[in-house]
């Protein structure tokens, strides 16, 4: 079996942000995970949505700092893949769940074939991307 | 209920290849040249024009309406559905629709794409942002997800997934029309050691994507009384559900929008899972067929990999299963193909299936699969019986 690569050497384009992700990708400058929050309902939601999932109204939606600990749900191990990942395969993708109740798809970083398992716990890890943003990325915690 | 009250009176596909020589109109063309042959109506007769998704069509925001001026055809309703692969059943549900509101009379449900010769598609969803900057292929990765987390909950026996391979692969054996590349057959063993694309899913567990037409002439069931078609299809029950539990964060990715979407149809038809006499699931991989069993009740949730080994998924089968191949084993035909699911049970239901023809033909069910959202399984589930006896 093939080792698992990371992605970290693969190139990179700044995010294709829409209006209402812009704070997201702005807290991701200074290595912050933020998520929105519908404080009518108290639910935190991902990814950033134009409206709450929860209620319908965008005036109920608010951003929240969490700290990124969470757990791997589910994952695949991507064998093929389009350029710029063509040629970097294997990779693993990961679905993970914050203790926030949202589940955030990442590449991962420094996890091995036999360390990955659904339950495992992962923490951020902030790749540098072109303006200054970051993609979020997965690491054992 | 109305939509019992319209008739499939004729279908139509063309054979399924890599890659279309032909433009995706010229397909078109045939399918209904080939609808007017078998039905012996004019052109004129025809006032409803239905497409489904095409990714072919997909860069024209007038789809509809060019290919209805293409081919000519005045209508008095014309619209595309872009519920992906849900799009052909949901065509054939919103014909009926249309037909008993009293918009239209006869409806022509055009299914063709040629995405390997042309595909213009520029999806506008999440993915630019937050899956293809991760290297994410598209659905396999996601069938990927949903596998790992079915094996962690309930366990999963491979080798079950393998035999619905095989059985479909039977069936393209026998169509003429899949796909020319797919049509030997395969072992459980071949489907076990054929190469992993996204871990757990398998190459064999994956449709290749093709070119294609289909398409069905559907009409009220008064004017096919009155026009004396010996053969009709009918619509008894339809479900259809999109973005299933999206208002939830955390769901059970095992659970899918056909628990309601097949409920309603079932309900509809009066009719139970037991009863259904072949079935033609969406199939864009393996899983998603044992995924369906579950939900649309054909067992219990978590018990898919033990129904799979108690029945046998042939022609001549307890429970005859994508005759022709499915998408898996004839091809999948862009975002048109859930119109080889639909086709080929019209076409056992009207005992023209030729050397797979099933033997109980009082109804057969079709499903449709479409879109894939962010860490779920799909955004679109619909579920439709169809009987001969109206």
């Amino acid at each position: 079996m093939a080792t698992i690569n990371d992605t970290l050497h693969i190139e990179r384009q700044a995010p294709a942000y829409r209006t209402f992700s812009l704070p997201y990708w702005n807290g991701t400058k200074e290595k912050k995970l933020l998520v929105q929050y519908d404080k009518q309902v108290g639910m935190y939601q991902w990814f950033p949505r134009a409206t709450s999932r929860f209620t319908g109204r965008a005036s109920h939606l608010e951003w929240r700092e969490v700290k990124g600990e969470g757990e791997v749900y589910s994952f695949t191990i991507v064998r093929r893949a389009r350029p710029p990942f063509q040629g970097h395969e294997p990779f693993f993708l990961a679905v993970v769940t914050l203790p926030e109740g949202v589940q955030i798809m990442g590449d991962t970083v420094g996890i091995s074939l036999e360390e990955m398992k659904i339950g495992l716990k992962v923490k951020p890890y902030w790749h540098p991307l072109p303006d200054g943003f970051h993609m979020l990325m997965w690491q054992k915690a | 209920m109305a939509m019992r009250d319209t008739a499939i009176v004729a279908y139509a596909e063309t054979k399924i290849v890599t890659k279309s020589d032909k433009d995706v109109w010229a397909l078109g063309a045939d399918i209904l040249e080939e609808l007017l042959n078998k039905t012996g109506m004019e052109k004129g007769e025809i006032d409803g024009l239905i497409l489904s998704s095409s990714q072919t069509g997909a860069g024209n925001c007038f789809w509809a309406q060019a290919t209805s001026d293409q081919l000519a055809l005045e209508v008095n309703f014309c619209n595309t559905v872009d519920i992906g692969g849900c799009s052909p059943t949901g065509a054939l549900a919103r014909a009926a629709i249309a037909i008993d509101a009293g918009l239209c009379e006869t409806v022509f449900c055009l299914f063709a794409d040629t995405q390997g010769r042309e595909n213009n598609s520029r999806p506008r969803h999440y993915q630019q942002e937050w899956t293809a900057p991760l290297g994410l292929l598209g659905p396999p990765t996601s069938f990927g997800f949903i596998t790992n987390r079915y094996e962690h909950q309930f366990g999963l026996d491979y080798r079950m997934l393998g035999k619905l391979a095989v059985a479909q692969r039977n069936g393209a054996v026998l169509n003429d029309l899949a796909c020319e590349k797919l049509r030997t057959p395969i072992t459980i063993d071949d489907y076990i050691n054929s190469r992993m694309i996204a871990d757990p899913i398998r190459l064999l567990d994956s449709v290749m994507v093709c070119d294609g037409a289909s398409g069905l002439l559907i009409t009220s069931k008064k004017n096919a009384e009155k026009k004396g078609f010996k053969k009709a299809v009918f619509p008894i029950g339809y479900g259809e559900k999109t973005s299933y539990q999206f208002s939830e964060n955390i769901v059970d990715v095992t659970n899918t929008g056909h628990m309601p979407a097949g409920e309603r149809a079932l309900k509809q038809a009066g009719l139970t899972a037991k009863d259904i006499k072949s079935f033609h699931p969406y199939d864009d991989f393996i899983i998603a067929m044992m995924l369906q069993f579950e939900m649309i009740g054909f067992c219990k949730k978590g018990q898919g990999c033990d129904y799979i080994r108690e029945h046998d998924f042939n022609f001549n089968g307890d429970l005859p299963l994508n005759t022709g191949g499915g998408q898996i084993s004839a091809g999948q035909v862009g975002l048109a193909g859930g119109g080889t699911n639909l086709v080929e049970a019209v076409r056992q239901l009207m005992g023209e299936g030729g050397k797979r023809q099933v033997k109980d033909t009082s109804n057969a069910m079709v499903t449709g699969i479409g879109g894939i959202p962010y860490a779920r399984n799909w955004n679109t589930s619909v579920v439709m019986v169809l009987t001969p006896n109206g």
